[in-house]
């Protein structure tokens, strides 16, 4: 048996994960093996329905794994949750209809021992910094959808995660914002050393945004490969019109179409 | 113009003065038009009273009713203050007690499935069966209209009450779970936010409701209240006073009613916005 290295964020052996329902059992993950070294930047790639919310949900305890181990930050995902060290970005933004965009922002210091946590950040700059001043005390329902998501990210790193886990958190936004707030996570993760899972279905965020980017595959949701990304740190949006990306967008492509 | 923020309210004069005319538009027609249909009615009820003849002791004309509302408002009054105390407490009293009992149901859900039954058993039985039982049980004073109106009014709350606190958005939940909320704050901060819409469309219904009961427990034995002056104006015939008392108890009521949409809309602004 492998043991979890130290400097893993996230270690996974053999990790599987089966929901039984009235219609049979479905395997949404099957011997998923996966080290995550700290601070590093990995994105999630592969067909609807692969898994790849299920499994960013079992590495923030949302869901037990049925078969297999994992470690998170060094212990199980329950122990890193209750210290606080996970932020998690969903794939619906989730917020609180009643609470005006700051107050949902400070949500996470209200609650789980959050007034103490030493690497909490202010949520004013944190709105400032997804582009949203001004916005403070406007309600969920007089924003758009994208600007709901950005109020999610807000929220997501006001307790200063060490771990980031993002489900589609660019979905639902336009080309140029997008680029935008890639380009401003990537900053984000350099400066505050946060390891970053992130999902997503384009095929160019996932190449410019990840150190590694793995592949998963369908029915049953299994990793198809881990392509490590070349292009030098830190990042420009230019680095998207070179040849070298182009390459590596076109692999993506191939691996993707036989998942 | 005011400081600009980017990406925030920008100040636009003309187009917040063509938003305030509307809200002002909307606010007169919501005043204007029940106006005009009472007007109407009014109107009609008055003249069916004349075109068909119909003597005073059945049904009295607009006229007399406003007469006696005028002429006689000292003893309206003196009638009206005890039934507005026990609807108000007995709506205090009965939706307090939903809200525990609600709160203990989701708590814990075995007490539901023991004990919801029952509340339907008791809530089936009609109030005016109740009345004589309460008036037996707590004697000749307000208490057993107050606890009538209660009994009335718990119900209603106590379904839309469990409702609201259990119908949550699972991905609420799931945000709160990764946060490490503790099922306190889960309570506090996602299920009663949750809970307050389901909790004033009930009691927008209790504030009527709450003095039906008050009204119905006086009939079974009271010399004072807008219950018991319905019954005297009905035994000697005065359809003028019995109508007007009803008028008095439908404004006590509607006005209790309109305090609480007043309370709703200023505590729902998240809610009432997006609806209008
Ligand atoms: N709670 C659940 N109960 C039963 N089946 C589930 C549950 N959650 C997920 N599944 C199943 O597990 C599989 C993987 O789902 P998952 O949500 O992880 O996919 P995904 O890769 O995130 O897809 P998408 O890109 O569309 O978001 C699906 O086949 C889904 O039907
Ligand atoms: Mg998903």
């Amino acid at each position: 048996m492998k043991q979890p290295l130290p400097e893993a964020a996230v270690f996974c052996e053999g990790v599987g994960v089966r929901f039984t329902t009235e219609r049979g059992t479905v395997t949404a993950l099957e011997n998923i093996d996966l080290t995550i070294p700290r601070g590093s930047f990995l994105t999630l790639l592969g067909p609807s329905g692969c898994g790849k919310s299920t499994l960013l949900r079992v590495m923030a305890d949302l869901i037990a794994p049925t078969g297999g181990r994992i470690t998170v930050l060094g212990g199980t995902p329950a122990a890193a949750r209750l210290k606080r060290e996970i932020g998690f970005v969903f794939q619906d933004p989730a917020l609180l209809p009643w609470r005006t965009v700051l107050d949902n922002v400070t949500l996470p210091l209200e609650v789980g021992g959050g007034k103490a946590l030493p690497g909490a950040r202010a949520p004013k700059e944190l709105l400032e910094l997804v582009g949203l001043a001004g916005w403070e005390n406007a309600f969920p329902h007089e924003l758009s959808g994208g600007m709901r998501q950005r109020v999610a990210i807000a929220r997501a790193l006001v307790s200063g995660p060490r771990l980031l886990l993002m489900d589609e958190p660019f979905g639902a936004l336009d080309e140029i914002t997008r680029d935008r707030l890639n380009e401003e996570l990537l900053q984000l993760w350099e400066t505050t050393g946060t390891t970053i899972v992130f999902v997503t279905h384009s095929i160019y965020e996932a190449a410019f945004l990840g150190q590694q980017v793995l592949l998963l595959a369908a029915r049953p949701g299994r990793v198809r490969e881990l392509v490590p990304v070349t292009l030098p740190m830190p990042r420009h949006l230019s680095q998207r019109e070179t040849p070298e990306f182009t390459t590596l967008a076109g692999h993506l492509r191939r691996v993707l179409e036989t998942c | 113009m005011a400081a600009q923020v980017p990406g925030a309210f920008v100040a636009d004069t003309e187009a917040a003065a063509r938003y305030r005319a509307r809200r002002r538009y909307l606010a007169g027609r919501r005043i204007l038009l029940p106006v005009v249909a009472v007007l109407v009615l009014l109107f009609a009820w008055s003249e069916s009273i004349k075109l068909f003849d119909i003597k005073p002791f059945i049904a009295p004309s607009p006229q007399a009713v406003a007469a006696v509302l005028y002429e006689r408002f000292g003893i309206l009054m003196t009638n009206l203050l005890p039934t507005a105390i026990e609807s108000v407490l007995g709506f205090a009293l009965g939706n307090l007690a939903a809200i525990v009992v609600a709160t203990v149901f989701v708590w814990r859900k075995t007490v539901e499935e023991a004990m919801f039954p029952v509340a339907v058993m008791i809530n089936s039985i009609p109030v005016v069966a109740k009345a004589p039982i309460l008036v037996l049980l707590l004697g000749n004073g307000m208490e057993p209209k107050i606890a009538v109106a209660a009994i009335i009014c718990f119900f209603p709350t106590l379904v839309n009450m469990t409702r609201g606190l259990r119908d949550v958005r699972p991905e609420q939940i799931e945000l709160m779970h990764v946060l490490s909320a503790s099922p306190g704050e889960v309570f506090l901060r996602i299920r009663v936010p949750n809970a307050l819409p389901y909790l004033f469309s009930a009691l927008k219904i209790a504030a009527s409701t709450a003095v039906i009961g008050a009204i119905v427990g006086e009939w079974i034995g009271s010399t004072q209240g807008i219950g018991a002056l319905i019954l005297q104006a009905t035994f000697n015939f005065d359809s003028p006073l019995l109508y007007a008392t009803i008028v008095v108890g439908s404004i006590f009521s509607a006005a209790f009613f309109g305090v609480i949409s007043l309370v709703e809309r200023r505590m729902l602004r998240w809610h009432t916005a997006h609806k209008e």
